[in-house]
Parts: C-alpha cells; structure tokens; sequence
C-alpha cells in the first residue's frame, strides 16, 4: 500500500502554499495594524492600565472660637475599603469582618452594593473605623483577604458647645452633588464639601488643596510600589478659620435655651462681630458624621420643631415692641411733635369702628414719650399716629436694616418684609386696607416680619448710635459698614436714654433684665409679639454697658409669652456671664 | 525493528530543524522573563517545566528518525484506537473547573490526551487516504474519513475543548484535497457550517441560499440530490438557532463576546483588550526583556501559554513577532513542500495534515491573541509552555524529519 504514489499537482501545492502565506499575511499585518499604527493609542491605554492616581486627601482647616480654642477638629478616622476580585468567599470574609470588629454584616452587604464600580475597583464596605479596629483587622489579616483601608479625616467637635448652626455640617462628595457643582473638578467622588453654615461660606479657604501621588497598580489593583518618574503633588492642607464666638458664651446660651425655642444672639456692636448665637432646638454637630445612631437620626429629622432649621437666619417672626425706638425717632423727627406732652391711656382705643388695646389692660395712665418707651405704651403711640405717614415709618424700618438680608457670612438669610403703601396696594388693593394698618406697624405688628439677625443688627445700631458694622461670624480684617444713617445725635440721646430706662427704671418692662452689678448700665426694649400661630414671642434685645465696652444680646423665645417675663431674665443671666468673664480674662 | 539501510542525517530536512530550535529558543527566553517574578517552587514556573520537557521532546523526536516508515502505516489504525481510548479517558479523572482534558497519571503533571489524539487522528486519515483501491470522485470516499475525524473530535468537543476539536477537524480538508477529492464535494462539507452561520441574519442567509443554489446547479449532480442537498442546507440552517440554545452558557458567551468585545469587559472580552493593549504598546521594538508592564502586572492573562505571543509583543515588540511569524509560515512551507516532494501518497498526506494542524495552532493563537477571533485556549507550537502540546509538536516534527527523507525503507 504504502507503494501508492504522490500523486499532488504543482498546482495543488502552489493553492496550499498561497493559503498558508494568505494566513500568515493577515496575522503579520494585524499585528503591524496594532503594533505600528495602534502604539501611540495602546501605550497611552497601558499606562493608564497601570497608573492609579492615589488622592492625597488635604486635612480641612480648623475652625476656632475667638480666643484660638478648636470648634471643629479633624479626627483620624479609617475607611474600610475591598477589591472584589480579590475576595475568595464574600459572606465568609463580611462575617469575619462582624467578628472581628463588630460592624454588622448588613450595613457591609448594603455598602458593598452601593459601592459596587468593578471587580477590580475598590468598593468601600465601612467608614468611621478606629484605628484600634483597624490593628484587629490587621491581626486578621489571613482570614480577611481582599481587605484594604484608607485614613479618612472626619470633622471632629471636641468642645463643649454644640455651635450647630454656626458651624453647619460638612457631606461627602456623591454623583449627584458633584453634578451639581461649579467647580466640579476641585472635587472628586468622596471627597468632602462644606454643605452648611461656616463650612459652607469658607469652603474656599477650609478645603485646601489635594496632592496626587501616582501608584503602579497590578491587574489585581494591588498596588506595585510608586511610579519613579511621577513626583508626587503634596496635598495642601486648608486654612484654619478664626471666628467671632466665645466658646464661654456659647455654652452659656445653649443652656440657656435647652428646652426651648427661640434665638439667642450675643455680640459687640461696635464692631458686628458675634460672641454666641443659638436657634432652639439645635443638634448635636456630629449628627452628619456618621458616627451617631439611626434613631437619634430619626429624632432630629422628624422633630416637630424642626431643629434643622436656623431660626436666626430664616426664621420670621413679628418684632412686636422692640420695634418701638423706631417709632420714637419718627416721631421725633417731626418737629411739631412734643415728647413731653403726654397722652392718657385708659387700656383701649378706638379708630374707626374698631377698638385696639394696650398690653396692659388697665391702661398706663397719663404718659409721654419715655414713659411710652420703658413701659411699652401701646396707647400712646396710636394717639400719636398723625405725626408720621407709613411711607416715613417704613422707609425708617428700612434705614435700620429691616427688610433687607444683613449680610451675615451664613447662607440662607432671608430678607424678612417691611409693607410700605405700594406694598399693601398691591397686596390689597387701593381701598382694601385703612389707615388703621399703620397702628398695627407703629407698634411692630401687622404684616412686618424680621429675622433676629436683623434684630441684633438693629440693637447693634442703637448701640452704637449708628456707627456698627455687619453682623459676621468670622473675624474681618476689613469690617463692612452698615448703611449710615442721618439721625439727630439729640434723637440718639433721647433713645438710649429711653431704653435705658426700660431696664434701669422700676416701672420698666425690661426691669428684669438688669444684673443689679455695680459699674454696669444695660439698655434695651422688650417685645410682646402677637402672632397667628399660637402664644406671643417673647423678644428682648439689649446690650450692657461697662466702662467703655458694650455688648448686646438679642433674646428671642418663641411662643414663650411676655418679653418682660421671659426673654428679659435670660439676658440678664447672659448680661452676667459677660461681666464673669470681663473680670476674670479682662477681655473677651 | 527493521533498520533502514541507506539513511544519512544529511538529508534531513535541515531548515526546518532550525527553524524549530529557533521558535524554542524564543519560547525559553519569553518564559523565563515572564518566570522572573514568579513565586513558589522553582521547578513549576513556566521556565523551568518547559525547559525539562523540551528535552525528553527532543530526544523523542529524534528516535522517530529511526522509525520505519512501513511501521507508522501499518500501525496507524492501532494507534487510532488508542487516540480514541485515551481521549476517553480523562472522563474517568477528576474534573478540572468543569473540564476533562487532563489525566493525572501520578507524576508532577498531568497529561492532556487530546494533544496526542491529533496525531494520530492524522496519521489514520494519512493511511485510508493513501489507500490504491480508493476512488476520490465518490462521494463515500469522503464520508468515511470525516466519520475517522469527527469520532475524537465529538469526545474532546465534551470535554469540553472547542479549540481542539476544531483544530482536529481542520487536516482532514487539506488532505482531502491532496487525495484528489473533487472540490465540489469538499464545498458541500462546509456548506452547513455556512448555512449555520448565515441562518442569524435573513439577508445573509438568501444570498447564501442564492449562492449554494447556483453552486449545485452547476456541479451537475442528479437531480434527486440537488434538491437534498440544498433543502437539506437549509433546514439546517433553520435549525441552527436550536443548536445554540444547546450550547452550553460558556461557549455562547465565548462567541458573543467576540461579537461585542464591550459587553463584558471582565470576562472573555478582557483578555482581549488586556492582550491588545501589550501587543500595541510594545511598538517596533517593545518594551525590552522582562520590562512589559502589562505582563508583569498580571494584566495580561494565560501569559505563559494562550497569550504568550502578547508577551512577546509587549517586550519585543514587532521585529520579533514578524521574525517569528515568518519563522514559523517558512516552517510550515518547509513541510508542505517535503509533502509535495514526497514520493509515496501516505508520507505526502501525513505531512500535510501535520502541516495543517501546525497553521490551525498558529493561525487561531496569533488571531486570538489580537482580537480577530474569540478567545479558544490554544497554544503556540514550540513557544507557549505546556508539556503536552510540546511533546505533541516535537513528535509531529520527529515524523515530519522521518516522512521528508526520501528514502529507502
């Protein structure tokens, strides 16, 4: 058999042959394709391939109360991080992980499927480790394949005062925020941001710079030491903020306030800056970390009273009383008008065929203008209502910062609203409202709404007889002026004596207000505001006088009833600890 | 044994002996740069295991310089059925991820029978093709061999190996065509893959139905058969979307990667971008010995073995890989050329075949390894690591060495 001959043709073998060069063509110039044409393409996709670009995180700035101590802190905090393809048995290791540190194997399932990029991507399984759980892992290590951390710096509150509202809270960096954001590629995924309060207005200076240190990585994403050839970007870490608040007295208000609702500011008018500011109820600072459990979570979210909300900044109330001087200098203004010529008051008055009463039911007998002040005459500022129009009362509001935001340095301030004569046509038409508006807004009532920013800015004004500055929380070197008002310092004179007669007098509202302290005078107005929403907002505002340093205080306690009674004692108490600490640091 | 008498290493085949060493030579130098960072014992990174097979290999293939040829024809069928045996046999074995390739036979290794199974699957359709009596016109002639192809083929297709079975598959249409079967019917026995294939897309499909038509119209056969044949094609094809559903999830998932690369970026379709991304970085010249960083940081996957050419292109860059394409097309023209030039019908035909499944390695690794078809899992002759295959290869160049002299035995 095996004599059976070759019987292949020339032209069999030549077809065989073209086939297997055809072959080998195709092969050649695929590579030549990929290797020649490709190599700038695929070279640039091998280096990206390899390089992982490790974000060197800048430690957020500091922020501190006036006198350098820390407000909020960055504490050292670990981010539990897993390779998923490098996870041999995934149940197995999310149950070592509870056993070994105690983080349950729910929130890691729920983590590891919200974090979920890739099999080579780090997901990230828990946050907040300390680093003792960490050492335990580290411990662990052989059971816990496919495991890696990452220090994470978590703000931090070490002092004792909450400064919630102040200080705002800071979120991490998610898709949807990062969308959201001018500045989109300052961060990156998981980065922080300051959302609220101080950390949201300095977010510029507080967040600092991050570094970039370039890492060669393996398929497995393990990294393979550093890329020599890189140098790495040191992260720059951001400024610290120096703010206005005095630790001392902010723990003070918050005391103060615990169990109520309302606003509580201290500050020195003489140059806007703010000591202590409160909004009842607050929350604990560290609510947005993360460290703090679901139920207090609930707790504050569904809180009827809503302590979320910064009542300084965007919460509206009707000033009532305090409103007062503002009346008085309207009245003063007008020449004709005589403040010693007194008006009787009898407890109700009649305009129209309406009948508007005095707080004090049984009258205040026969008054004048400082008695109107000090014992918060209703009466007598309706029987004066004919020496000044609404145009003048509102355009007086406005001069003092009302109906306007003040500018403080926290986002989120409302402008409150002032009614001028357009304002009530337009809201009521021409014939819908009457004179009898303005007896409403001579005393503070009506449609006017303020926040207690422009509160204190206003007492901040009287304080100062005009010459304060913007209210700030954090120190300026260059201070911004209000807008300067044209007063007579004769009105001013008579103002301040006015009020100072509602704290210092015996018959004055605000009498409960004074800290009876030798070498201190305290000036202020008190405020009864009626409301629709429930009992009167209890207002006192003030401010202390001792040698040449003054301090004011704006009390607000909502539906707490009369200012006199209640908002009055809470100042004088804050009056006290102002004069503590003037003695024994002999500044603030 | 009988001794040849008239036998001088003279007039052996010289060129593509050297053409073998130099492939190996290649081979040794990529494992040992990809053996560099390798942990554990010495003795199983790719290096040093090739590097210990490669010379049993060799001495192996040298003693079937000493074999008679008049042997090997009359021990080809025997040799078959033990093809079909050991092929069998690793189903009896424990099972590696789902797969019965490999049989544990106690040493350090394990052995994949399907590799030698080529051989001798070659050298069986080598004798009943070489036979005097057989009339290639008929269209029995070529039923017979393809049912001798098809039989190892089905138990590795199970095992499951798509790779090698294909690669077993392929001789048989050369060699058909060195036999003289008429191309016609060579035509009619890749019809059904095509009508398979076309059955996915409509448009495809009727210009294929159009194009089978004209085909066996003009081939002429009687009418009866004509109509079988066509009809028969498609329904075929009709019926290919049921062989897919039969397919297991692993393979359809090999071909729609393939079709979609970007699909699943994790699986099948990875290693292909991985591959391409080291061969087109490694430019004209590469990246240098042992500095490829897609091979040493692991993204390159099955580097010593499916993806070793990437390797190569990674660190040497196109210089090597066109040196040892062209290295390797000479190698195989070497063989078909002392196929053409043989004297007898059966050493013509084994040699050709051996060819075939030489080109089969190369043609579906290197295309492989740059994303022109799927992924399949084959080696390439003398330079990915792998104890089998190289001493299937060596073996096949021991009898290429043998059935190139011409002669006297």
């Amino acid at each position: 058999m095996l004599k059976a001959d070759n019987s292949v043709s020339f032209k069999q073998y030549l077809f065989v042959v073209v086939v297997t060069w055809s072959l080998m063509f195709i092969l050649i110039l695929r590579y030549f394709q990929l290797q020649i044409l490709g190599y700038d393409q695929y070279s640039k996709k091998a280096n990206t391939n390899r390089i992982r670009k490790v974000t060197l995180s800048a430690p957020r700035g500091l922020i501190l109360d006036r006198n350098r101590q820390i407000l909020v802190d960055n504490l050292p905090t670990y981010i539990l991080n897993t390779i998923p393809g490098e996870l041999k048995n995934k149940e197995k290791t999310f149950h070592s992980i509870y056993r070994t540190i105690g983080i349950d194997t729910l929130l890691v399932q729920k983590n590891y499927k919200k974090y979920y990029r890739g099999k080579f991507i780090p997901a990230r399984l828990a946050k907040d480790l300390s680093f003792i759980q960490i050492s335990k892992l580290e411990e662990n290590k052989i059971d816990l394949k496919g495991l890696y951390y990452q220090q994470f710096p978590e703000r931090y509150f070490p002092s004792k005062a909450r400064s919630s509202h102040i200080l705002g809270y800071v979120k991490e960096v998610d898709r949807e925020i990062r969308n959201s954001l001018k500045k989109r590629d300052d961060y990156e995924l998981g980065d922080i941001i300051g959302w609220s309060g101080l950390e949201k207005s300095y977010e510029n200076y507080l967040k600092g710079k991050r570094g970039v240190q370039f890492y060669q990585v393996d398929a497995y994403g393990r990294e393979a030491g550093l890329i020599q050839d890189l140098d790495p970007i040191l992260p720059e870490p951001g400024q610290n903020i120096l703010t206005t608040i005095d630790i001392s007295i902010q723990k003070v208000i918050e005391k103060l306030m615990i169990g109520k609702k309302g606003v509580v500011l201290v500050g020195v008018p003489k140059t806007g800056e703010i000591l202590g500011a409160v909004s009842a109820p607050d929350f604990k600072p560290d609510l947005f970390t993360g460290r703090i459990s679901a139920n207090d979570w609930e707790a504050v979210i569904n809180d009827p009273e809503r302590p979320l909300v910064n009542r300084y900044n965007t919460g509206l109330y009707p000033p009532g009383s305090i409103m007062k001087m503002i009346t008085e200098l309207a009245l003063l203004e007008n020449y004709e008008f005589d403040p010693h010529k007194t008006y009787n008051c009898n407890g109700s008055y009649q305009f129209g065929d309406r009948v508007f009463g005095c707080w004090k039911i049984e009258g205040h007998g026969d008054v004048d203008l400082t008695n109107a002040i000090s014992q918060s005459c209703d009466i007598y500022f309706y029987k004066t209502i004919n020496y000044y129009d609404l145009d003048i009362l509102s355009e007086l509001f406005s001069s003092f910062g009302f109906g306007n935001p003040v500018g403080i340095d926290i986002e989120g301030e409302l402008k409150g609203l002032i009614p001028t004569v357009d304002y009530m046509n337009d809201r009521y038409g021409k014939s819908g409202w009457s004179k009898g508006a303005l007896l409403n807004f001579c005393i503070g009532q009506g449609e006017i709404l303020v926040t207690p920013m422009q509160v204190f800015n206003y007492t901040n004004i009287l304080a100062t007889k005009g010459n304060s500055f913007r209210p700030h929380f954090v120190k300026l070197n260059t201070l911004i002026g209000n807008k300067s008002l044209d007063i007579d310092p004769k009105h001013w004179k008579r103002i301040i004596s006015d009020m100072e007669q509602v704290v210092m007098n015996s018959n004055g509202t605000g009498k409960s207000a004074n800290p009876n302290i030798k070498n201190i005078k305290v000036f202020g107005k008190t405020g009864t505001a009626e409301n629709p929403h429930g009992n009167d907002h209890a207002w006192f505002i003030g401010w202390m006088e001792k040698h040449d340093k003054k301090y004011s205080v704006v009390v607000l306690h909502e539906n707490g009833g009369s200012g006199g009674s209640i908002a009055a004692p809470v100042a004088k108490n804050i009056f006290i600890e102002l004069n503590r600490l003037m003695v024994s640091r002999n500044q603030i | 044994m009988i001794q040849n008498k008239n036998f001088s290493y003279t007039e052996l085949p010289f060129k593509i002996i050297w053409s073998v060493f130099f492939l190996s030579f290649i081979g040794l130098g990529i494992l040992y740069s990809i053996s560099q960072n390798y942990e554990g014992p010495i003795l199983s990174n790719p290096f040093t295991k090739q590097l210990i097979f490669l010379i049993p290999a060799m001495i192996f293939s040298f003693l079937f310089i000493h074999v008679p040829r008049y042997t090997i024809h009359k021990y080809s069928y025997a040799f078959y059925f033990i093809g079909i045996f050991i092929v069998i046999l690793p189903f009896f074995s424990i099972s590696h991820a789902g797969t019965y390739r490999w049989i544990n036979l106690g040493l350090p290794f394990s052995v994949q029978p399907s590799e030698f199974a080529k051989i001798f699957t070659t050298i069986a359709l080598a004798r009943y093709l070489s036979d005097n009596t057989l009339h290639m016109n008929k269209f029995t002639s070529v039923i017979i061999p393809i049912a001798l192809a098809l039989i190892p083929t089905i138990i590795v297709l199970n095992q499951p190996d798509l790779g090698t079975s294909i690669v077993m598959m392929t001789p048989i249409l050369p060699m058909l065509y060195w036999a003289g079967a008429r191309p016609f019917y060579l035509f009619l026995m890749l019809a059904p893959i095509f009508s398979m294939l076309t059955a996915f897309n409509t448009l495809v499909f009727s210009i294929w139905a159009l194009c089978l038509g004209f085909i066996i119209v003009m081939a002429r056969p009687v009418l009866l058969i004509s109509l079988i044949l066509f009809f028969g094609n498609i329904f075929l094809g009709l019926l290919s979307p049921l062989v897919w559903n039969s397919l297991t999830t692993y393979q359809q998932n090999r071909i729609l990667t393939f079709i979609n690369p970007e699909k699943d970026p994790l699986g099948a379709a990875y290693q292909i971008i991985q591959s391409k991304t080291a061969i087109g970085s490694g430019g004209l010249l590469g990246k240098g010995w042992g500095q490829g960083t897609q091979t040493h940081l692991k993204f390159l996957p099955v580097q010593e073995s499916d993806f070793i050419l990437s390797v190569l292109g990674e660190e040497m860059g196109f210089v090597l890989i066109l040196t040892v394409l062209l290295t390797v097309g000479f190698m195989i023209s070497q063989i078909l050329k002392s196929s053409f030039e043989s004297k007898d019908r059966f050493s013509s035909l084994a040699l050709i075949g051996i060819a075939t499944i030489f080109l089969a390695h190369v043609f579906v690794n290197t295309a492989m390894t740059v994303g022109l078809i799927p992924v399949k899992g084959l080696p390439f002759p003398f330079i990915s690591a792998g104890g089998s295959f190289l001493f299937t290869s060596y073996i096949m160049i021991g009898l290429v060495l043998k059935l190139s002299i011409n002669y006297t035995d």
